[in-house]
């Protein structure tokens, strides 16, 4: 943000000092901007939209940052560190070392026993609430009061509770529907206690304790002993059999909430040499991790949002150019004249960019504040997604350094394009600008541009070379643009232009809708989508705009020769290639987008059937049951409408692949032996050489410990398309998130499961091996046929509620997450529906300035006789000739580029998808944007019919 | 002020106007541009318009053609009460009956010189072969063959005057407007431009014309002189007539600067 603060304050301090030394060049910019209020005003418009979207996109990341940074008061409070310990032994031993711990480094430690279980409210059974996943937690009161050296950071108050109570966090409180003194159970080892609740505390610091990814803290705090009085009175066998508590050690580095997290480093250096002694422990630096883990989900939020709202920022750039040179074209006679009177050209230059740099200020000073709007409207929307999948609240907020980054990146922008469009229409000649006439087209050939444009064609040659060779795409694409561009300008030297110019245009776009089979282009980065739209567009609309006139022939052949309408409604957006271009552009780059996403979107809302029998196997239910409080897999089998039951064990590990520094986490089940007899999930690819079929690969996998299937998404970081991160036969390392012990596996297949998040799966035992604490608490259900699957899901909640049994139908969670990718694609379409509006606004702004020009021309046809109600349909012709070319093309082009995608491609990884185009849907879209830009041209078209004759002539006497 | 019209409104009358004024009003101010008046025009009469700057010439040519509105009076043209018509069907009548010739051309610069002319065709419904064929059979009339194709913007001056010419006539219209259509021109081309006009009134074509050359207006049949919204001289132009307008008065500057009293030389 330095950086650009600083150019931005250079450009303006340049632009004031031009105006301060050049009083003269200042005021006629102010007189001209204030001349020509309505102008004015649409300029601001157009480019207030750029900065408006920079700013949203700025803020959604601010907003998920602090989403995610609030969890350091609320669920940590004073804890930077967590020492975990692989059995109880060793717990008690880290325990014991770090008893009256000190260290500069740090101001407190806490030993915290926690237990993973479920609790339900009191009072008659019918009316009772549960809750499946509960912490439940032994401390003391007053040390955790103590920690970090701010009681009120803790969130604890009060002393311990008594056997027999409970102390509630507000979030399970509110769960349950209890208050102080209200009765809830909690299901220990599976055996209930009725507790009273003593008092609610609220989610903050200890008292909010997790180190999950939910913003809710379901925490219930009871007294010490309590879960070894409960272990004491199980039969030994249960005992021994379930899994422990855990005993944590938890550590509050030097300083305040956010400052401890400095002192990380130091803290846990410090930590790990008071446990040098101690085998099977580590320190997990939690607060850090959330805190990178806020950062890194707001960055790629905002790098989303900026990489979509790039092609509406586009849509504005060209709407401000195009906005300037037609007032340029209207001045033009003025210009002249000052150039007549003694201006330079480049005091021309600075006319232009004082007077934009005054638009660009108010604009980008607009924007910004429309920008706030933008983020609120986009939070809002997102927010209603991650509901549906977790329990991460999005609350609004703002950094100011957004604000300011997005008014500077505003008025850049603008800035900038005032000076390159200011540095196109000043080069006018002197008489032809005093009267008016028109250009000739062709400028001098200088020797010197040849040598350039022929450095430049050698060098994007040598560049497109490197990017193919080294699988760069951007590169691959932007440099052949370069080449192509340089290409044609040489060849138009000595060649007829238009064939050369099409030729060369046909050429880049075929490359850039190929340039994917031979460039990987995996994992489908939203940057190498924006620079291939802007290619694909850039090269379709070039090409359309050399062959505008023969467009314009079979639209004329169409609409009858002798229809006027059709001829006048077409004339002017031939004539004009570039102001035309420039619109055309803007909406085929809109509507590509557009339709893109909309076809992507499809394509993924038809796959939920094939998802859930790729996720499911032959099971349809997937249910986990808290691992303290595991349910015997003979009971599920035994309720009413389960057919078969697969117990796995299930937990979270930490992965390293070939490639990568660190070691990830991950989740990892390890299956039974008889989980493939009713059918594993499906698999994309394996080893066809050495086993025959799946149910083989399943079977090596259950048999041999040493191997395992990576799901669909394995170790991927953002959403998207599968990224295959690992192939058949790689070996990979899984740490031990406990004990830090690494073992390696062999991938066997890719499986196309994953959006059940069972992650990586291995054998049973092969699981056992790895993870120290993990428990067989995840279960894959088959159900009896005719089985209403969701009813059985919540009538088995019900029955193991002492379990805290989840279960839901696999279609079920398919079918969320198909929703949450449907309204994220649906987010990204309303995102770029503001670029639409900017393209609409701009056909608007564009026929509002031709009727101004036209004024007279119109006088002429209306004295002619053309009557008032074809001079309005022709305006409404032509803008609609331009929306629809756009539209047409940006269709086009979008198609072609999502086929190529879908079939003929391995960006979408291993998804075997339809191409399914929603041709109702773009039939809405489209004609929905048809109409609006017909409804913007509306009133143009309405004055120009207005015009009289006699007026419009200006005859005078 | 209202004078005695010579005889020329009887009999075939292709245009007569009754109590014409006109007024605008600039800001505060009305100004009165034409002052009921009276005016006929004989069919396949060669009529033209001299006055001082601000006598009303243009708006008298926008009145009575029906592209401005009056305030009060009548226009009838073959008969029609053209400001009777509602826009729609004036508009019509405009395109069956007149053709126009404006000093600056008003070429439309995005259509070549034959889509230019074919358009008053066009919008009288002529099929488009036979509209391009006559469009150009009288682009060839006016000595422009070879440029059939040539956007306006790649005319000269006197080419896209022709052009201007050719569409006023090439729909065959009962009478054509023209508002200082040498205005632009050199003395040449301009002359050349005259004749043409000559020749096509020798056709039988009935030609109004507005102009400061008084060359143009001695050439004419008959010769309106205006001053202040009226007309003050309506007769057949004489040898005299050639005599620059600023020296019969008019614009002829006073002693103090103003403008001098206007002269009637009718």
């Amino acid at each position: 943000m330095t950086a650009l603060l600083a150019i931005a304050g250079t450009a303006v301090a340049i632009v004031v000092l031009l105006a301060l030394r050049r009083p003269a060049l200042a005021r006629i910019a102010l007189r001209g901007a204030v001349r020509r209020k309505s102008e004015t005003v649409l300029v601001i418009l157009g480019s207030l939209l750029g900065t408006a979207i920079i700013t949203g996109s700025l803020i959604v990341g601010d907003t998920l940052d602090a989403s995610i940074r609030i969890s350091a008061p609320n669920q940590l409070g004073p804890v930077d560190l967590v020492v975990r310990s692989a059995s109880p032994a060793s717990a008690r031993q880290a325990a014991s070392a770090l008893e009256g711990f000190t260290s500069a480094a740090t101001d407190g430690v806490l030993d915290v026993v926690v237990l993973d279980t479920s609790m339900a409210s009191g009072g008659p059974r019918d009316t009772r609430r549960a809750e499946p996943r509960v912490q439940l937690l032994e401390l003391s009161f007053p040390d955790a009061a103590m920690m970090g050296g701010d009681a009120r950071a803790t969130g604890i108050s009060g002393v311990d509770p008594d056997r027999g109570e409970v102390v509630l966090t507000r979030d399970l409180a509110d769960a349950l529907g209890r208050e102080a003194g209200d009765e809830v159970i909690a299901y220990v080892y599976g055996r209930p206690l009725r507790l009273t609740v003593d008092r609610v505390l609220p989610r903050l610091g200890i008292a909010g304790f997790s180190t999950g990814e939910d913003s809710t803290s379901r925490n219930a705090f009871v007294a010490a002993g309590t879960f070894s009085r409960v272990l004491e009175r199980l039969p030994a066998q249960v005992a021994a059999s379930v899994p422990p508590p855990q005993q944590l050690v938890l550590v509050s580095a030097a300083g305040g909430v956010f400052e401890g997290a400095d002192n990380t480093a130091a803290a846990t250096e410090a930590v790990e040499a008071a446990l040098a002694a101690v085998r099977s422990v580590r320190v997990d630096p939690v607060k850090e991790d959330l805190l990178d883990a806020a950062e890194e989900a707001g960055d790629s939020f905002q790098q989303l949002f900026l990489a979509i709202g790039s092609f509406a920022v586009l849509a504005g750039v060209l709407l401000l150019v195009n906005i300037f040179v037609m007032l340029a074209d209207e001045r033009k006679s003025e210009l002249g004249m000052l150039r007549a009177v003694g201006l330079r050209r480049r005091d021309l230059v600075r006319l232009f960019v004082i007077e934009g740099a005054m638009y660009a200020t108010l604009s980008a000073a607009l924007g910004t504040l429309v920008g706030i709007g933008v983020g609120r409207v986009i939070v809002a929307v997102t927010g209603a997604i991650f509901a549906g999948f977790g329990d991460l609240e999005l609350t609004f907020s703002i950094d100011p350094a957004s604000t300011v980054t997005g008014f500077v990146a505003g008025l850049l922008i603008a800035l900038a394009t005032v000076l390159v469009t200011s540095l196109r229409t000043s080069r006018i000649n002197i008489i032809r600008a005093i009267r008016e006439l028109p250009e000739p087209t062709g400028g001098r050939r200088r020797a010197r541009s040849a040598v350039a444009l022929a450095v430049g064609l050698l060098a994007s040659t040598a560049a497109t070379a490197a990017a193919v060779a080294g699988d760069d795409p951007i590169a691959a694409l932007l440099a052949p643009s370069a080449g192509a561009m340089c290409l044609a300008l040489l060849l138009a030297r000595v060649l007829p232009r238009r064939p050369v110019l099409s030729l060369v245009a046909a050429a880049l776009l075929v490359w850039a809708v190929v340039a994917e089979r031979f460039i990987g282009f995996e994992g489908g980065d939203i940057n190498v989508f924006v620079v291939q739209g802007v290619v694909l567009t850039g090269s379709a609309v070039a090409l359309l705009s050399f062959n505008q006139e023969t467009v314009g022939r079979a639209l004329r052949s169409l609409g009858g020769r002798g229809n006027l309408v059709t001829r006048l409604g077409t004339a002017y957006p031939l004539a004009r290639r570039f102001r035309t271009g420039l619109t055309l552009a803007t909406f085929t780059l809109v509507v590509f987008t557009l339709v893109f996403i909309s076809v992507l979107s499809s394509v993924f809302g038809t796959l939920t059937d094939d998802t859930v029998a790729d996720e499911a196997g032959g099971y349809d239910l997937l249910a986990s049951a808290a691992p303290s409080n595991p349910l015997p897999e003979g009971e599920l089998r035994r309720s009413d409408g389960v057919a078969e039951v697969a117990t796995l064990t299930y937990g979270l590990a930490e992965f390293r692949v070939a490639g990568r520094q660190d070691f990830d986490r991950w989740p990892l089940s390890g299956v039974p032996g008889d989980f493939v007899a009713t059918g594993a999930p499906a698999l994309s690819e394996y080893d066809t050489a050495r086993y025959s079929d799946e149910q083989q690969v399943w079977e090596a996998v259950t048999d041999d410990p040493t191997l395992m299937v990576a799901d669909a998404f394995f170790l991927q970081d953002g959403g998207g398309p599968p990224e295959q991160i690992v192939a058949i036969g790689d070996r990979v390392e899984v740490r031990d998130p406990v004990t830090g012990e690494v073992t390696r596996r062999t991938v066997a297949a890719i499986s196309r499961a994953g959006v059940a998040f069972s992650g990586v799966m291995v054998s049973a035992e092969s699981l056992d091996e790895m993870l120290t604490t993990a428990a067989p608490h995840r279960y894959y259900v088959a159900t009896e046929p005719g089985v209403d699957r969701a009813a059985l899901a919540a009538d088995l909640q019900g029955r193991f509620v002492a379990n805290g049994l989840e279960a839901e139908a696999f279609r079920d969670i398919v079918e969320v997450n198909t929703r949450a990718n449907q309204q994220f694609f649906q987010l990204m379409r309303g995102y770029l529906a503001l670029g639409l509006l900017v393209g609409i606004a701009g056909l608007g702004v564009v026929m509002v300035r031709a009727v101004r020009e036209r004024r007279r021309e119109v006088g002429v046809l209306r004295s002619l006789g053309l009557p008032a109600g074809k001079v309005r349909a022709a305006f409404l012709l032509e803008s609609g000739f331009v929306a629809v070319e756009g539209m047409f093309v940006g269709t086009l082009l979008a198609l072609v580029t999502s086929w190529q995608i879908v079939v003929n491609s391995d960006a979408l990884g291993d998804l075997d998808v339809p191409f399914v185009v929603p041709w109702g849907e773009l039939a809405i879209l489209l004609t929905a944007a048809l109409l609006a830009s017909l409804a913007a041209t509306a009133l143009p078209a309405q004055q120009a019919a207005r015009i009289r004759p006699a007026v419009a002539l200006r005859i005078a006497d | 002020m209202t004078i005695t019209m010579p005889d020329h409104g009887r009999g075939d009358d292709i245009l007569v106007a009754r109590g014409v004024r006109k007024t605008y009003r600039t800001g505060a101010v009305d100004v009165t541009a034409l002052e009921g008046l009276d005016l006929s025009v004989r069919r396949a009469e060669y009529v033209a318009v001299m006055g001082p700057s601000g006598s009303g010439k243009t708006t008298l040519l926008n009145c009575l053609s029906g592209l401005d509105d009056i305030d009060a009076g009548s226009v009838q043209v073959e008969g029609r009460d053209i400001h009777r018509l509602r826009d729609a069907a004036r508009t019509a009548h405009r395109a069956q009956r007149m053709g126009f010739i404006f000093q600056a051309f008003n070429l439309i610069p995005v259509l070549s010189a034959v889509e230019n002319v074919e358009l008053p065709l066009l919008l009288n419904r002529v099929p488009s072969k036979a509209a391009r064929r006559q469009a150009q059979a009288t682009l060839d009339r006016v000595g422009l063959a070879q440029r059939y194709d040539h956007r306006p913007s790649e005319l000269s001056g006197g080419e896209q005057q022709r052009v201007t010419v050719a569409r006023a006539v090439v729909a065959g219209p009962a009478l054509v407007w023209a508002d200082e259509p040498t205005g632009n021109l050199d003395t040449h081309t301009a002359e050349r431009v005259m004749q043409l006009l000559a020749e096509l009134h020798a056709d039988g074509l009935t030609l109004v014309l507005v102009t400061h050359d008084p060359a143009i207006g001695e050439a004419a049949q008959r010769l309106i002189t205006m001053q202040d919204g009226s007309i003050i001289s309506d007769r057949r132009p004489t040898a005299g007539d050639l005599v620059p307008e600023g020296q019969r008065g008019g614009h002829r500057p006073s002693p103090a600067g103003g403008a001098a009293a206007p002269v009637d030389v009718g």
